[in-house]
């Protein structure tokens, strides 16, 4: 039995078989065939364009309903495969010059990909993309090769890969997805983010997993240690089956306590928000108090042209009803060079989380910003909505941003279009600048809520995808705790208002320390509610600023991490008597 | 051979949905169909029913272009591509 080690990101175990996801890689190089072969080689084309036909037919129909957005993409490379143009200079080419279909294709379609790259309009320069993307189809199809993607799961099994896209994880098969591992991300990646929420037991970070483990290897995942299993023997197959059934009880157990009121040991109360990131409703509004971070990525990602004001509007009209009557705090455009928009070409850059990303991305591209901003504020008439910047680094920033709400403001009354003129206006504090002077910024703002994850990542100067140096990434280090005690401190001294949306939130561990140092909002995924509030409703107040003084003197994260692990010692595993 | 010119009307251009729209029509006329800028001097005609080629033009609002035919259907092949750029593909 061999042992592979790495992050446990999304809690649980499961035991199966695996399935090696590995996304295409097209080897193509010049080669021509005999004279006699042509109509052969012609046949064998058009089948792979009309097989690429078929399994775009497919997945235009599995989109269609929950995706339609999504489902146009694909409908555009339907297009794009049986262009006229590609197809006649590839029959030229297989007719003429003898050259293998591969080769053809391959040739073909680079050409077109690159004259659409040269366009000056970068909307279509954009597409170049989709020429790749149809051309890598129809060379694996003529590889002999299987569509691999996630949504299309024949039998349950674990998935190991290198990494996982937005795009495989919006489509993957939930009732087959048993378990993830990949060789990269953290615990705060995309990956990680979307196996906790969809609670799927998940290893990230396991060097050389795609090379060691091979598809149909029957594995146990410990996503609790974070240990991979191959070829386990009966005895650990056991022993994991008893785990499990385990794990499965205390999640039951800490689920009793969703529905309890948040309160701590000695009565004192704290509020639970609900990070989402999507227009769906979540279940869990009912357990929070407030929706502490609504990120709003997903329409510029999920969509083949920039979002409208419209459907923006929309999209945050749905999330205010879904938060049935709770106040909502949407995040303004998160995004830099590490993602890639279809409308949109964001500069490359060396360092895309240094660069021009976010708040400052927005304030560069006032169209986009005011866009969003608008359809903010007239949604804001129709619930109780917060507006919070994200990349704040100086007091410039929240005038900056500031003034652009106020010219949108200025044209909604113009046009008597209505709006919540007393919008909450707020800001994530995840650039140590800010929380340096996180006094001033309390003065500049209604609210705050620290970004946890993106705050580490900052003060220690660690990349948190990057699964080779993950020990040095350090959320509760003292550094980490002394900046949050002080963060807190200056807001509740002027009475302003300061969650944590980061992933620590979301920790039963670290919102022991988090509370004793002042934090009385707590935001998470759904996934982490129960625990946090099991874990808060077994300590006193007393208890809790104690522990936080304590640690605070402490000098290394290890050094907090075993005091904490002492004084806490499993009473939160104490059964709910009532 | 058969043609007609015109000026691109509409907001987004011969890009996206119109040019789909463009290319779907093209494709319904037996006629070799091409459409060519004509505000530049090194504009080559394009291939009307090759959704790549008319990407490739960047032919934007406001650009005169002309409509080529050359078969059998060629008159109604020019009119009703014409017909279609000038109802601005439904765009306002």
């Amino acid at each position: 039995m061999k042992i592979l080690k790495g992050n446990p990101v999304s809690r649980g175990i499961a035991i199966g078989r695996t399935y090696i996801y590995k996304a295409f890689t097209a080897d193509v190089h010049e080669s021509y065939f005999e004279a006699g072969h042509e109509k052969e080689m012609l046949k064998k084309f058009m089948d792979a364009v009309d097989a690429a036909g078929k399994e775009l037919d497919a997945i235009v129909e599995s989109l269609s309903i929950e995706s339609p957005e999504k489902a146009k993409i694909f409908s555009a490379h339907k297009e794009i495969l049986y262009d006229e143009e590609v197809a006649e200079e590839v029959t030229e080419m297989i007719n003429s010059d003898r050259a293998m279909p591969e080769f053809a294709v391959d040739m073909v379609f680079t050409e077109f990909a690159i004259l659409l790259s040269k366009a000056d309009d970068p909307l279509i320069a954009a597409r170049a993309a989709d020429l790749r993307d149809v051309r890598n189809r129809v060379l694996r199809i003529l590889q002999g090769e299987e569509e691999r993607n996630l949504a299309n799961l024949n039998e349950e099994v674990i998935v190991v890969a290198h990494d996982l896209l937005p795009s495989d994880t919006a489509t993957l098969d939930r009732e087959k997805v048993l378990g993830i591992i990949t060789e990269v991300g953290g615990a705060t990646s995309h990956t990680a983010i979307i196996a906790r929420s969809y609670k799927i037991p998940a290893v990230l970070g396991v060097p050389e997993a795609t090379e060691i483990l091979a598809t149909g290897d029957s594995i146990v995942l410990d996503a609790l240690d974070g240990k991979v299993m191959l070829v386990p023997d009966k005895e650990t197959i056991q022993e994991y089956k008893d785990k499990l059934v385990e794990f499965t009880k205390d999640e039951l157990e800490a689920s009793k306590y969703l529905d309890r009121l948040p309160l701590v040991a000695s009565g004192e109360e704290y509020s639970i928000g609900l990070n989402i990131g999507s227009t769906e409703p979540s279940e869990y509004i009912k357990y929070s108090d407030f929706v502490g971070l609504f990120r709003t990525e997903f329409l510029y990602m999920e969509s083949e042209h920039m979002p409208t004001e419209e459907e923006q509007f929309k999209a945050y009209k749905k999330v205010l009803a879904n938060a049935l009557g709770k106040p909502v705090t949407l995040r303004t455009l998160d995004i830099g060079g590490d993602k890639s928009l279809r409308y949109l070409v964001l500069p490359h850059e060396d360092n895309p989380f240094l660069g021009k990303r976010a708040l400052r991305l927005c304030l560069a591209l006032p169209d986009l910003f005011k866009t969003q901003l608008r359809a903010a504020l007239r949604a804001s008439a129709f619930g109780e909505m917060l507006i919070m910047f994200p990349m704040v680094g100086t007091i410039d920033d929240i005038r900056n941003a500031k003034a652009v709400v106020d010219e949108v403001k200025a044209d909604l009354r113009h046009e008597k279009i209505p709006f919540d003129e007393n919008i909450k206006i707020g800001i994530m504090i995840e650039i140590p600048s800010i929380a340096m002077v996180a006094d001033l910024a309390a003065q500049e703002v209604d609210f705050a809520s620290i970004g946890t994850n993106d705050l580490t990542q900052y003060l220690h100067a660690v990349d948190r995808m990057n699964a080779d140096i993950v020990d040095y990434y350090q959320s509760m280090s003292p550094s980490m705790l002394r900046m949050l005690g002080n963060i807190f401190a200056e807001f509740n001294k002027i009475r302003k208002p300061i969650s944590v949306c980061g992933e620590l939130a979301g920790d039963p561990v670290a919102a022991i320390v988090l509370y004793g140092l002042g934090l009385r909002k707590f935001s998470m995924n759904a996934s982490n509610i129960a625990r946090v509030k099991r874990m808060l409703s077994n300590f006193t107040l007393d208890e809790m600023e104690a522990i936080a003084e304590t640690v605070q003197s402490k000098a290394t994260q290890d050094d907090v991490i075993a005091y904490l692990e002492t004084k806490i010692n499993n009473r939160e595993k104490v059964t709910l008597t009532d | 051979m058969y043609s007609k010119q015109t000026v691109i009307r509409n907001v987004s251009g011969l890009h996206a949905r119109p040019a789909s729209e463009f290319v779907a029509l093209a494709k319904t006329f037996e006629s070799k169909l091409t459409v060519k800028r004509l505000d530049t001097e090194d504009a080559v005609a394009a291939n009307a029913k090759s959704i790549i080629k008319i990407l490739a033009q960047g032919i934007s609002v406001n650009t005169p272009v002309e409509i080529s035919a050359e078969g059998p259907d060629e008159k109604v092949a020019v009119d009703k591509m014409i017909a279609l750029v000038d109802s601005k593909f439904g765009e306002d």
